[in-house]
């Protein structure tokens, strides 16, 4: 019982990099498609965090090893779909990943519940949620020009 | 003072150990390489071909698989499809269709990653082969396949908007539906 206090202990003082790059890249997705200020809002509280450069960490990213779980969670999410780096993709990746985009809000698949969950902001109504799905399937007619 | 010239001694000594074993795989490599090199040059035509045909054949499998509901079977053509993109050399291809390769390959790879880690999500897998069929469709019409394709169209797959597939065969055999509704769909366009 006390060792594992002590390793607890001593696991607070190795905190993971964060996922803060603190800049806007040339190849953000605001930089190369048309992004309407009511997009860019449910971007940033819904999408962002697993799926950009610049994560707003929650208190709990402090403690580890939560920490290290949900760093883990944003590697696997930029590894999928990145907007700070969209730019960068070819055209025809950037065509697929709208359609994609669209077809995971219109299932509810993204955003995942687990991440809901703990973000009661990035729970979206069926009114945003169709926002950002016509958002997407504008931008793929705008990626095939 | 000793100490370090022993410590010079030994370092010297592995070095000049060393020296001649790391010249020796270079210049192995470097007859290797330029007999590949000619090989390659040699049957670049063949090999181009074979190669598209090869991420061509792993989506077939691919697709073949969904149409009988087995995702560890389209996981695996997945992984072929990865392996033979990765594989294929676009660097002889003209300036032009190496771009265009380029911009479908980087979306054939990412699809077919998709797949191939996907066996326990079969509706997934199928929303990504949407994607990887358009991407194939592009691959054929730019590079031509060996055989005589089908566009494939199915009306009803993600609530009524559609999505086509490229088959090899003529009858309709449903890689979105599956066994539920293997007939479902038509023959869009035949292509070459």
């Amino acid at each position: 019982m006390f060792s594992t206090l002590i390793v607890l202990i001593v696991l607070q003082f190795i905190q993971p990099t964060q996922n803060k790059s603190g800049y806007l890249l040339a190849t953000d997705i605001t930089n190369i498609y048309a992004v309407p200020d009511s997009v860019e809002k449910i971007l940033k509280t819904a999408c962002y965090d697993c799926h950009s450069d610049n994560t707003h960490y929650p208190l709990y990213a402090y403690v580890q090893p939560l920490g290290w779980v949900l760093n883990n969670h944003i590697r696997q999410g930029k590894k999928n779909l990145n907007f700070s780096e969209f730019g960068s993709y070819s055209k025809q990746k950037q065509k697929s990943k709208f359609r994609s985009i669209a077809s995971q809000i219109d299932e509810g698949a993204m955003p995942v519940s687990s991440y809901t969950l703990m973000h009661k902001n990035a729970r979206l109504t069926n009114k945003l949620k169709s926002l950002l799905i016509q958002w997407a399937q504008q931008s793929k007619i705008a990626s095939e020009k | 003072m000793k100490n370090i010239i022993t410590g010079i001694g030994v370092a010297l000594l592995i070095g000049s150990c060393n020296a001649p074993n790391d010249k020796k795989p270079e210049s192995n490599s470097v007859v290797t390489d330029t007999t590949r090199k000619q090989t390659y040059t040699n049957n670049t035509e063949a090999k181009e071909i074979s190669s598209i045909q090869e991420i061509l054949n792993g989506y077939l499998k691919l697709k073949n698989a969904l149409a009988d509901d087995n995702a560890n079977g389209a996981a695996d053509g997945g992984k072929a499809i990865l392996k033979a993109a990765t594989k294929f050399n676009s660097s002889s291809l003209s300036p032009g269709q190496r771009k265009i390769y380029d911009d479908i390959a980087e979306d054939v790879k990412d699809n077919a990653q998709h797949i191939s880690e996907n066996s326990d999500k079969i509706a997934h897998q199928r929303q990504h082969l949407e994607a990887l069929s358009v991407d194939m469709y592009d691959l054929i019409k730019t590079f031509g396949g060996d055989e005589i394709y089908y566009n494939d169209y199915c009306p009803m797959y993600n609530n009524g908007k559609g999505a086509t597939w490229i088959s090899e065969t003529k009858d309709i055999k449903n890689p979105y539906l599956g066994k539920k509704m293997p007939a479902c769909g038509a023959v869009k366009e035949e292509i070459k």
